[in-house]
């Protein structure tokens, strides 16, 4: 499949590769100076392979709270949840960002890759809940604007129109007769938008954040990005085996909050991985490399790793059999079967300045 | 795509560059090499001594997201290796045919007769 942009990342010659059944930007320029103009200007994504379905009706709100493990009625109108998607075991089917619209119309965004897996999940879980159920991904593209500077460059173009729109904050908005949808989210860890609108009007939107000097940005640039915030990607921290308290997400599995789908299992279980962050002063780590403990033991895996443009030094999340986690957290990883000392991190590797 | 390729080297399918002096040879990766990887932030290089055989792995080359193996268009003996490359590899992506990654002792000089020329090889990056 082909996103609307398509011949524009042909015309500027991106190296184009296959992602969850699309022909996907990878790269445009360089991935490093994509990647620091998000962290230092603003870049712009084509992320129109992600998944839009919408819940309408008197029990959106209630309908999305039992299927996802996250917290969705408490928090404020006008504000989106980021949360994992789980089965009653508790294992994980996707994680996705859920953002209310209104009080009855919620927008849930998932991952390309999940897009009929979550959709036939979802509808299955319908039950006598009052919502009409749809997914809309054929109709929408999204595009990301990311980066310290993508405020102002929305409140100038007036697509923005409210300077206040809060992190994780949706709101729709007219511009040129076409309503959008605007959230104050992203996958970059830096302050930016993701903006949800038609097929016609995301090339009119590309065209005018080009002009205005956002820097093109591929997948290569966002996986960097998200890894150097730590933040997990689905189908390489997260999987159908495994729970988000596998893999670092307890903070958005609810235990307290009335009953959702997985809860049971997940009050009972006990986490066979944790997943860490681990840097390296040589070498780059890479998805797959064993992880051993100070005796050469494998105890894990990586999970995705890079080498970092800010840091300048590799970086992996890696998930850990719980029961072999070493207590001093001195870690090993075996790259090419050489064994290099890997630093271990509780903060993410780079502090990204969203707001 | 940047393909700079200059005529007095030989080439192989696996974009890298020889240098013939005798019966040494000097190795490193193309232009059309560099430019395929992207930024390149990491490479490994043999020992010196070490004997390789024809087309076996000598090192690897990583850019942000990818690595790629280095392997060998002779037989023969590492004589040296550029070990600047491993402190700044981004020469590699400014200036590919100064980056020279290797030397070598041909054990089987024949083995040159398989490379590609400069005009065969352009041909030849046309095609992929």
């Amino acid at each position: 499949m082909k996103t609307s942009l398509y011949e524009k990342h042909l015309a500027l010659k991106a190296k184009m590769g296959p992602f969850a059944g699309f022909e996907m930007p990878l790269q445009y320029t360089s991935v490093k100076d994509e990647a620091l103009a998000v962290r230092n200007n603003v870049g712009v994504f084509d992320v129109s392979h992600m998944g839009e379905f919408f819940v309408e009706g008197k029990d959106a709100y209630k309908f999305v709270d039992h299927i996802i493990t996250n917290d969705f009625l408490s928090g404020e109108k006008n504000k989106a949840v980021y949360s994992p998607l789980c089965r009653e075991n508790g294992t994980v089917i996707d994680d996705l960002i859920a953002y209310k619209l209104g009080p009855e119309r919620v927008l849930i965004c998932v991952n390309a890759s999940n897009i009929e897996k979550d959709f036939s999940w979802m509808q299955k879980q319908l039950g006598n809940y009052s919502v009409d159920f749809s997914n809309q991904s054929d109709k929408f593209s999204l595009l990301a604007l990311q980066g310290p500077k993508s405020e102002a460059m929305l409140l100038d173009l007036g697509i923005l129109k409210d300077r206040n729109l809060p992190y994780y904050g949706v709101m729709e908005s007219e511009f040129q007769n076409e309503n959008l949808i605007i959230a104050r989210t992203g996958y970059t860890g830096e302050d930016g938008f993701e903006i949800f609108c038609s097929h016609k009007m995301v090339n009119t939107l590309w065209d005018l954040f080009l002009k205005n000097q956002a820097l093109p940005c591929g997948l290569a640039a966002r996986d960097v990005l998200r890894l150097e915030v730590g933040y997990p990607l689905y189908g390489h921290e997260l999987n159908d085996t495994i729970t988000p308290l596998d893999s670092a997400l307890k903070w958005t599995v609810k235990l307290e909050k009335d009953n959702f789908i997985g809860k049971a299992a997940l009050e009972k279980y006990s986490p066979k991985f944790q997943l860490v962050k681990l840097s390296l002063d040589v070498g780059i780590p890479r998805e797959n490399y064993p992880v051993l403990d100070s005796f050469e033991k494998e105890i894990g895996r990586v999970t995705s790793g890079t080498m970092s443009v800010v840091t300048g030094k590799g970086i992996a999340m890696a998930l850990i059999e719980k029961s072999k986690m070493p207590e001093k957290k001195d870690f090993l990883i075996n790259i090419r079967n050489k064994f290099y000392k890997a630093n271990f991190h509780t903060k993410p590797f780079v502090s990204g300045g969203h707001k | 795509m940047a393909n700079q390729i200059p005529g007095n080297l030989y080439y192989s399918k696996e974009h890298e560059w020889a240098k013939i002096e005798g019966t040494t040879a000097i190795i490193g990766i193309s232009d059309f090499a560099q430019s395929s990887l992207g930024d390149i932030v990491f490479v490994e290089l043999p020992d010196v001594g070490r004997k390789l055989k024809l087309e076996e792995s000598f090192g690897v080359v990583e850019s942000i997201k990818s690595v790629s193996d280095l392997y060998s268009p002779f037989s023969g003996e590492v004589l040296e290796v550029n070990s600047d490359l491993v402190n700044s590899p981004e020469q590699i992506n400014t200036s590919p045919y100064e980056s020279w990654m290797i030397k070598m002792k041909l054990s089987n000089p024949k083995d040159v007769d398989s490379m590609m020329s400069a005009s065969d090889y352009k041909n030849y990056c046309e095609s992929l």
